[in-house]
């Protein structure tokens, strides 16, 4: 009885994103300032080296930064966290910025391995400083993502003085854009979100049953502090490869799994698959629409998302309730 | 068959108070037979459910030790636990989104692998174990929707899919009426009697321990004050001690009742 709704209901929700993505990706890489017919799209350089890893990057940022938020939400048991909100992002773009400054640009991999670096150890920080007691305070999580926040606009500001001919490509990682997307980046950030999504989707239940409190997943057989810890480490890895490639965009995590869970509950095993193509799409659409709407000129991809993240976040607060 | 062999715990201090430890329970020796029902009764805070969260293997005791069939309880995997032992918390948690039905259907996790869906069998025993805690009406609820009682009813059906030998129960009754007190305590003796499980059962009324509960561990000021068959620890001398409380023993159709009366006064 309910079980055959509710998996038709979530097997047809994912088919249906999938399905839709994969149109928005044929649809996306044709629109912009260029535009091709078919027969040339694939002689167009424009298409196969600046439009087509853009569009697959921005699915791909999407797809991990929604399956972290979906995550945090469960592990943080707090409806108003995401990798953005938690600081987490901006822990990582520091690391990122510090690379650059220190001359590891060329190495793409040691980008996103200074920004896992401090990436990390913000994850670790908000864990430990949010862990008293048995649940995570909302005040205290957010209290913290907003002082790394302003730690890291302290040490990038910094080394923007420092390093005054290195500014454009600190600001980069602070505005978040697809703009210098490449194969290249695709190819580190593809195998990482790919294999960390892949990961999250063999815990989904036990994230339903972190979200019923640490003491009870426990004694419902979770191991509790080992679940945490590998999905805290492998989200933080999705986010310090996206971060690296694409820079800090935020609200991604907290917009999409919101709406999914409005249209499939809050079971993570429906949720994380949905985030999955859900995300890819709302990212795409707004690095589209970025790009788009004020041809030639382009707008960066992460107001699009604060613009369609903040008012959610807001309304979240408002309606002060912890939802799933 | 759990044992308790000297057992200390106590809460540390944070902040100011750091390093002063304000110790719960002392040198506790106690042991659960397999197949008893068990009353854990105390004053408040005397560390009942410091004693249950200790034998659920959730804190790590400071001295002593506490065994699950021979085996260090601490030792165990969760999922090895959550097979032989299920526990309900005192104060239900309502503060996730999950329908009555999705929440029990949680208590066959120790039992399901990963990726893997709930099977046929995982199906009908959530059903009958929200039959038998009267939830089944519940199975669409909401926690938001549900009462205190009716939302206790269901953490119980939980802990029953559990399947387990052992089931550890803070308060379990506390929040229901008189109608659903005896409802589930006579379930309770029932799958004591039929299936054989071991039952800690923290409760606070006397004359329904005495009722339906065969053995009694009693706290007193972090201490075991006594141990053994309920009717021999009972007494008035003990509660007494224990509660402060003037209690007679009376007989009412051959079952002991006590009538209790304040110290003062009456």
């Amino acid at each position: 009885m309910e079980r055959g709704r509710f998996d038709r209901r979530g097997w047809m929700a994912v088919a249906v994103l999938a399905l839709v993505l994969v149109g928005a990706m044929v649809v996306c890489s044709m629109v912009g300032v260029v535009r091709f017919g078919w027969g040339e799209l694939w002689q167009s350089s424009i298409f196969l080296n600046l439009r087509a890893p853009r569009v697959v990057l921005a699915v791909l940022v999407g797809m991990g930064l929604s399956v972290c938020g979906a995550v945090y939400q469960s592990v943080f048991r707090n409806a108003l966290t995401d990798p953005y909100v938690l600081g987490v992002s901006s822990g990582a773009s520091l690391g990122a910025a510090v690379a650059i400054v220190l001359g590891l640009e060329a190495f793409r991999v040691g980008v996103g391995g200074c920004a896992l670096l401090t990436g990390l150890l913000t994850v670790a920080a908000i864990y430990r400083i949010a862990s008293t007691g048995n649940r995570m305070h909302t005040t205290t999580l957010l209290l913290t993502g907003v002082c790394i926040t302003f730690l890291m606009s302290a040490v990038i500001s910094f080394l923007m003085v420092l390093r005054q001919d290195k500014m454009d490509s600190i600001i980069f990682w602070t505005m978040g854009s697809f703009a210098s997307a490449s194969w290249t980046d695709v190819a580190i950030v593809g195998p990482v979100v790919v294999a960390g999504v892949l990961l999250v989707l063999l815990y989904c239940r036990d994230l339903n049953l972190l979200l019923t409190g640490s003491e009870t997943a426990q004694s419902l057989g979770v191991e509790v502090e080992k679940v945490k810890r590998v999905l805290l480490v492998a989200t933080t890895l999705m986010v310090a490869f996206c971060v690296a490639a694409c820079g800090v965009i935020g609200f991604v995590g907290l917009v999409v799994p919101h709406c999914v869970r409005l249209v499939v509950g809050s079971d993570n095993r429906r949720v994380v698959p949905c985030s999955i193509f859900a995300g890819g799409l709302f990212l795409l659409v707004c690095d589209t629409l970025a790009r788009t709407v004020l041809m030639p000129a382009e707008l960066p991809v992460g107001s699009l998302t604060s613009l369609a993240g903040a008012p959610l976040f807001i309304y979240l607060l408002y309606r002060n309730k912890r939802r799933f | 068959m759990i044992v308790l062999r000297d057992v200390t715990y106590g809460f540390g201090g944070r902040g100011a108070d750091r390093g002063r430890v304000r110790p719960v329970l002392e040198h506790v020796d106690a042991r659960f037979e397999r197949g008893g029902f068990y009353a854990v009764m105390g004053a408040n805070g005397c560390g009942k459910t410091t004693l249950l969260r200790l034998v659920a293997g959730m804190l790590a005791p400071q001295t002593g030790s506490v065994t699950v069939e021979g085996r260090d309880v601490r030792h165990f995997a969760a999922r090895e636990l959550a097979q032989r032992m299920a526990f309900v918390r005192q104060q239900p948690q309502t503060d996730f989104e999950f329908s009555a039905f999705e929440t029990v259907l949680m208590g066959r996790n120790p039992y399901q692998r990963r990726l893997q869906n709930e099977s046929e069998e995982d199906w009908h025993i959530v059903e009958e174990c929200m039959r038998q805690t009267n939830t089944w009406h519940l199975r669409f609820a909401m926690p938001g929707e549900m009462s205190g009682g009716e939302l206790q009813r269901v953490m119980l059906a939980r802990a029953l899919a559990q399947r387990t030998p052992v089931m550890l129960l803070d308060e379990p009754i506390s929040n229901l009426d008189i109608a659903h007190q005896f409802e589930i305590l006579e379930l309770l003796r029932r799958v004591n009697h039929e299936e054989g499980k071991t039952i800690l059962l923290v409760v606070h009324d006397l004359n329904m321990a005495l009722r339906y509960c065969d053995k009694l561990l009693l706290l007193h000021r972090g201490g075991v004050l006594f141990q053994g068959a309920i009717a021999e620890g009972l007494t008035p001398e003990n509660i007494r001690t224990v509660f402060g409380v003037r209690a007679e023993r009376i007989d009412s159709d051959g079952q002991p009742l006590l009538r209790l009366a304040p110290t003062t006064g009456g």
